[in-house]
């Protein structure tokens, strides 16, 4: 009988929570022969990512995931082996006294948030023995051994391979999208929340000798694209040229095509925690723009990365690296950081080649986490 | 009930009907992740040590304790002796015990502390929010700043380094505020 989980989704606000709780449900059915159950308080968000999923069913199999509504007047249910609460979620009253009624422990975890600090090591794995006798564990994904890892499926990068082996395959997922690029154009992805510093950016690509080509998945990021532009309005499908730059919108995709979109760009710039981690799979130069906290609490996460992935590179490569990613995180001028980067460009493109494969080195987080529920039921 | 974020050393849950005494506390709020707080905890009946992770907002049941007034009398080793300051009975700790105050305690200290006892038991004791300490070494002025906001090292008598305001020598007697491991506050009048 496969072992059974659920996994709690509170969708605070963006898609980070469901991207990554629905990525990691699907991955644990492909690959883990589990039967999980996704609880999710706002199936709108979930339809954005599964554009076939109904976001009026209290109970619906997507992809062999049962994802389910979790709804605001809890009804009792079984409680399974395994219960992953996302980023601090607090689950059902009832529901947790139905975990202590339980004969056998359920295994309960937290899954965190992804983060690069050094504090994370140090947390990763402990319990947390609740006043009612059960017994949560913290689980926090991470770049290094002494994490959960970062969640990857067991063919993506294979299948990354082939894809960027076969140019016709290239070609038709971008023709799918109606992106028809030119020759030797520099093709760029964009997903961020609004940004100050977007148009100090474009203006240095429009004004390039090398054309660019800015693919937009729509999001929150439009209202700046536009206000650049000068025009409003912008939709799905609308192409636009400034000089040396062609600026497209796309239409949000799921989340297997938008790794093909990463995998077509030169360079992706990226935001919150999903897109970032399959950013680093696509091994190419990316820009993070880091989800803003009260009291610039953010700012030490994007520096305990920048940490991280800056080792291996050389003192300049680095430093104009750092120099983009503070300026498009500190509202700074976009302009001359990002022509900085571009003299790095090779020493930058190989770097993080290096980064995505030392990264595949380590367990995934699905595993990890099906690891440690074997050793602990 | 105690939240997580409640938790300090020296603060007694109960777990699974056990007495855990907090050895250590420290509390992380970092990006998008939940505030946390690392613990170490000890089960008093068995001597078990663990460490835990709670959220900010964890709710535990925490066990009331008996407080005295006590002052150190004297360190052996790893043991420090304090005494019951109303009716002079010596109750002994070791360093682990009390980690999270160590850094300020030294031999001849005159704080007035709260020894915290669980079933008559001498469990912990904490410092005074406010203690002084005279400073052992530090560098001389390197700006000669007045304004007490370019800060320098400085070590006390027992070893334990803190930021001053640059302007502060050896031999002068300082305030630390012990809370959250302890920062400079001024300098004291003795």
């Amino acid at each position: 009988m496969k072992p059974t989980w659920d996994i709690f989704c509170c969708v605070v606000d963006n898609y980070g929570d469901i991207g990554v709780t629905w990525r990691l449900a699907r991955q644990l059915v492909a690959e883990h022969d589990v039967a999980v159950r996704l609880w999710v308080d706002e199936l709108a968000a979930f339809v954005r990512l599964c554009p076939e999923a109904d976001a009026q069913a209290r109970q619906q199999w997507q992809q062999g995931v049962e994802v389910c509504l979790w709804p605001a007047d809890w009804q009792p249910t079984a409680v399974p082996d395994v219960v992953i609460g996302a980023f601090g979620c607090h689950l059902p009253a009832a529901y947790v006294q139905a975990m202590q009624d339980r004969t056998v422990p359920a295994v309960w975890l937290n899954l965190e948030y992804l983060s690069a600090e050094g504090w994370v090591e140090g947390c990763h794995g402990l319990p947390s023995p609740q006043a009612n006798g059960l017994r949560k564990v913290f689980f926090f994904p991470g770049f290094t051994p002494g994490t959960g890892g970062l969640l990857r499926e067991a063919t993506l990068l294979a299948r990354r391979k082939a894809f960027e082996d076969d140019p016709q395959a290239r070609q038709a997922f971008l023709r799918g999208l109606g992106v028809r690029v030119h020759e030797g154009a520099r093709l760029i992805s964009l997903f961020a929340y609004e940004n100050p510093g977007l148009a100090s950016w474009l203006d240095v690509l429009a004004a390039d000798t090398r054309p660019s080509h800015l693919l937009v998945p729509e999001g929150r990021i439009l209202g700046d694209v536009q206000a650049w532009l000068g025009e409003s309005g912008l939709g799905v499908g609308s192409v636009t040229q400034r000089g040396a730059l062609t600026v497209q919108i796309l239409p949000f995709v799921s989340q297997d095509d938008y790794d093909r979109l990463l995998w077509c760009c030169e360079f992706n710039a990226v935001r919150g925690e999903d897109s970032f981690v399959r950013a680093q799979w696509a091994g190419r130069p990316l820009l993070w723009h880091i989800y803003v906290q009260e009291e610039y609490a953010h700012w030490e996460k994007l520096e305990a990365f920048l940490d991280h992935y800056t080792q291996g590179l050389s003192a300049p490569a680095a430093a104009a690296l750092v120099a983009l990613w503070r300026a498009w995180n500190m509202d700074r001028d976009m302009g001359q950081a990002w022509r900085e980067l571009l003299a790095h460009w090779p020493e930058l493109s190989a770097h993080a080649e290096r980064w995505c494969a030392a990264q595949a080195a380590q367990p995934d987080l699905a595993t990890a986490l099906v690891q440690f529920c074997r050793n602990s039921l | 009930m105690k939240t997580g974020k409640e938790l300090k050393p020296g603060t007694v849950i109960r777990i699974d009907n056990d007495p855990w005494l907090v050895q250590k506390a420290e509390f992380t709020k970092s990006g998008r992740n939940s505030a946390i707080m690392k613990t170490k905890l000890k089960n008093l009946l068995t001597g078990y040590k663990t460490e835990t992770v709670y959220s900010a907002d964890d709710k535990l049941d925490d066990v009331i304790l008996d407080r005295k007034e006590a002052t150190l009398s004297f360190i052996s080793g790893d043991t420090y002796t304090f005494m019951d300051t109303t009716d002079y009975t010596m109750y002994e700790l070791n360093a682990e015990d009390i980690e999270s105050v160590l850094p300020f305690v030294e031999e001849g200290m005159t704080d007035v502390c709260e020894a915290v006892f669980f079933e008559d038991r001498l469990v912990s004791v904490e410092l005074p929010t406010t203690i002084v300490r005279q400073v052992d070494y530090t560098e001389g002025s390197a700006r000669g700043d007045t304004s007490g906001k370019v800060m320098k090292p400085a070590k006390l008598k027992n070893g334990t380094e803190l930021s001053v305001a640059d302007f502060i020598e050896i031999g002068d007697w300082i305030e630390i505020d012990t809370r959250e491991g302890g920062s400079y506050k001024g300098r004291a009048k003795v």
